[in-house]
């Protein structure tokens, strides 16, 4: 099936463009594009040496094939082996071995995970300074759900790809220390979804740190996996396959339509999973006044449209809101955080999560970036992961109080 | 001038017959010539002030000496007077930290000419307080300390997974900020930018003459298709010369840019395939 990706860029008067898209990994198509719609030319070409590794290796590459000349780092299950690296030699691919036995150094980094998780048996012990693997975050949410029942409570809103339990925790009624907590309980309850993709998560700590989609299989393609922040029904993909040699497709943008891509959108809005559960309970719920999701990095806090640069009818309320959480954030240890629309703050992306909420209905739809603005980026010292649930949650308080006292 | 006056009538029918979305492009006219300010909150000015310090972090070759953007002051924006809508010129006033201590703070003034198809012009002048002859000596010292080693080094995930970075690997991950920062600035765009996110594997290469070679293996995070971007990366440092980069990046399953081939370079201009085993 050919693809077309989504581009961003104007072309002078009678100019042709031509891109290249990949086919799975059996055919590197050049597309032609004329500014004037009125001429495609397409035409497909091959790679020289293309190699065509049998399934049954059950190979996961790390750094993916594209171009013969360059290397290309595989993981090779201990059963394989012997006949991929016969397979290598018999085809002349040299090769080497970066790390013998992944096993050895994942077992050496979970040694640290285990000693810290044996502190962690009950909630009071758990070491929220430190990066946790996923069975560890699940443990500590059944300790939360039994040592503070009367508000919190452990819910199950679905499976991922992989069917790990899609787990969330009800914070409701009454608090009774803190005023201000005790406030917002009393009028609102919150849902908190610590792990949105258990599978992706998982898959960050046995194998491939800078993952960052689901582990869904794609059909027709070795490439796994769809970004779930391309995934949400908001300006989600092209609006007509046939323009496939359109430059300007009006929806779609910042969203890859490569299966093999890190923004790969998926084939359809809402095929994943982990991104229908949430619609579903949304849905099922009802009566949801707010919508924040928190990620990393670059300290921004911003409201839609991530799917087009024109601004929604609540901007004005959005960006006072935004402005005064980014404040609170800012007053404990100086972090700076950018309000704005997604469009204009990060860059224009469709499928977005906080496009759909809002555009579902969610008035108050908001999505963090955190820590920090690209010095350490994806890889933050542990060090900082309590100043930043610190700061971030005076903003989300900031919002939540707003919302408590503007209903709609 | 009459020429001049023929090219905009043109730009305007052009304009009108692009479509709401790609309008939307440029949140400034187009009339060329022209000083826009920008906001300098806005991504465009981010991305053009670490465009500068890619260009200026590699071109001072000092893994002592690495800055990192800390807040756009201020931005104007020019579009070039041919109309070429590649042409597009921002000039920023931007505050900096160091890298690696974050204590050391320091400013520039810059200019970024987005070219079409050559890596974009930067000219920068940058200030702080940092001892230039602290700067020299802490570089002086590490290219020695590089140069007298008998068994190659190697490491793997600077930082690692969970952030720690090793004091003994501090100086490999500023050699691989110095060597990527050519990379970076080569590959940036008026939309698309980069950051050190990892470096995945370096080994030191032994030489018999003066220099310290190492290779490594860079995961560059790019943005906003949020692509991480392999590079295999071979830099040869020696310490009053500009250093040597050639580098070979996996084209992204994504590409913004206009791809018409490989993405490989070096400043010779040659892409250098890798041999032999890391």
């Amino acid at each position: 099936m050919i693809t077309i990706e989504d581009e961003n860029f104007l072309l002078r008067d009678g100019e042709q463009r031509c891109r290249r898209t990949y086919n799975t990994y059996s055919a590197l198509e050049e597309i032609c594009v004329s500014k004037a719609f009125r001429k495609t030319v397409c035409k497909a070409h091959c790679p020289p040496d293309q190699i065509h590794f049998p399934f049954s290796f059950q190979l996961d590459f790390w750094l993916n094939p594209s171009t013969p000349a360059l290397p290309v780092d595989v993981r090779i299950p201990a059963h394989s082996l012997q006949a991929v690296k016969i397979f290598l030699e018999s085809h002349g691919i040299e090769y080497s071995i970066l790390i013998e036995d992944l096993q050895v150094v994942l077992d050496r980094e979970k040694q640290d995970i285990v000693a810290s998780q044996q502190m962690e048996r009950s909630s009071s012990t758990f070491n929220y300074g430190t990066y946790h693997s996923l069975a560890s975050i699940y443990q500590e949410l059944d300790n939360l759900a039994s040592e503070y029942g009367n508000i919190v409570s452990k819910i199950q809103i679905g499976e991922s790809y992989e069917k790990r339990p899609l787990y969330a925790l009800k914070i409701a009624s009454d608090y009774g220390n803190d005023p201000s907590i005790t406030s917002l309980l009393n009028n609102l309850d919150i849902f908190l979804l610590p792990v949105a993709n258990p599978d992706g998560y998982e898959f960050t700590h046995t194998t491939n740190r800078m993952w960052r989609k689901t582990r869904s299989k794609n059909s027709g393609s070795l490439c796994i996996g769809v970004d779930p922040n391309r995934n949400w029904d908001a300006g989600f993909g092209g609006k007509n396959k046939i323009y496939l040699c359109s430059l300007f497709v009006p929806t779609g943008p910042g969203a890859s339509s490569n299966p093999c891509s890190d923004s790969y959108r998926g084939p359809r809005a809402n095929s994943e999973v982990e991104v229908q559960s949430v619609v579903n309970f949304i849905k099922d719920h009802g009566n949801i006044q707010a919508f924040l999701t928190l990620h990393s990095y670059s300290q921004l806090l911003m409201y839609p449209y991530g799917y087009k640069c024109t601004p929604p009818a609540d901007n004005a309320e959005l960006n006072t809101i935004g402005k005064a959480a980014a404040n609170s954030i800012r007053s404990l240890y100086g972090t700076t955080y950018t309000v704005g629309s997604i469009c204009s703050t990060i860059y224009q992306a469709s499928g977005g999560s906080i496009d759909w909420s809002y555009d579902y209905g969610i008035k108050y739809s908001f999505a963090f970036e955190l820590r920090d603005t690209g010095r350490y980026g994806f890889l933050l010292p542990a060090a900082q992961i309590i100043p930043t649930a610190e700061e971030t949650w005076l903003g989300l308080k900031t919002i939540m109080e707003y919302v408590r006292d503007n209903p709609y | 001038m009459p020429g001049l006056r023929a090219a905009l009538p043109a730009a305007l029918l052009l304009l009108s017959s692009f479509p709401p979305a790609a309008a939307e492009q440029y949140p400034w006219p187009q009339a060329p010539g022209v000083m826009h300010p920008l906001n300098p909150n806005s991504r465009e000015a981010a991305w053009a002030a670490r465009t500068v310090l890619h260009y200026t972090n590699y071109r001072t070759a000092s893994p002592s000496l690495l800055w990192v953007l800390h807040h756009v002051e201020k931005a104007t924006v020019k579009v070039g007077g041919a109309i070429t809508l590649g042409d597009i010129k921002y000039y920023l006033q931007f505050t900096i930290r160091d890298y690696i201590h974050e204590k050391h703070v320091g400013s520039c003034s810059a200019t970024v000419l987005y070219l079409k198809n050559s890596p974009p012009q930067v000219r920068a002048k940058c200030v702080h307080a940092r001892d230039k002859k602290q700067i020299q000596e802490a570089d002086y010292r590490l290219y020695k300390y590089l140069q007298s080693q008998k068994k190659p080094i190697t490491a793997n995930s600077i930082p690692d997974n969970h952030g720690n970075i090793d004091r003994d690997h501090l100086s490999l991950l500023a050699l691989a900020k110095v060597g990527s920062s050519d990379i970076m600035w080569k590959k940036s765009t008026e939309h698309v930018g980069y950051f050190l996110a990892q470096v995945k594997v370096v080994k030191q290469q032994i030489r018999t003459d003066d220099a310290v070679e190492f290779n490594f293996i860079v995961l560059l995070h790019k943005m906003p298709t949020q692509e991480m971007v392999a590079c295999n990366m071979n830099v040869v440092w020696t310490l009053n010369d500009p250093i040597r980069v050639k580098y070979t990046c996996a084209p992204d399953n994504h590409e913004l840019e206009d791809g018409s081939g490989q993405d490989s370079g070096s400043a010779a201009g040659t892409s250098h395939e890798t041999k032999g085993n890391f």
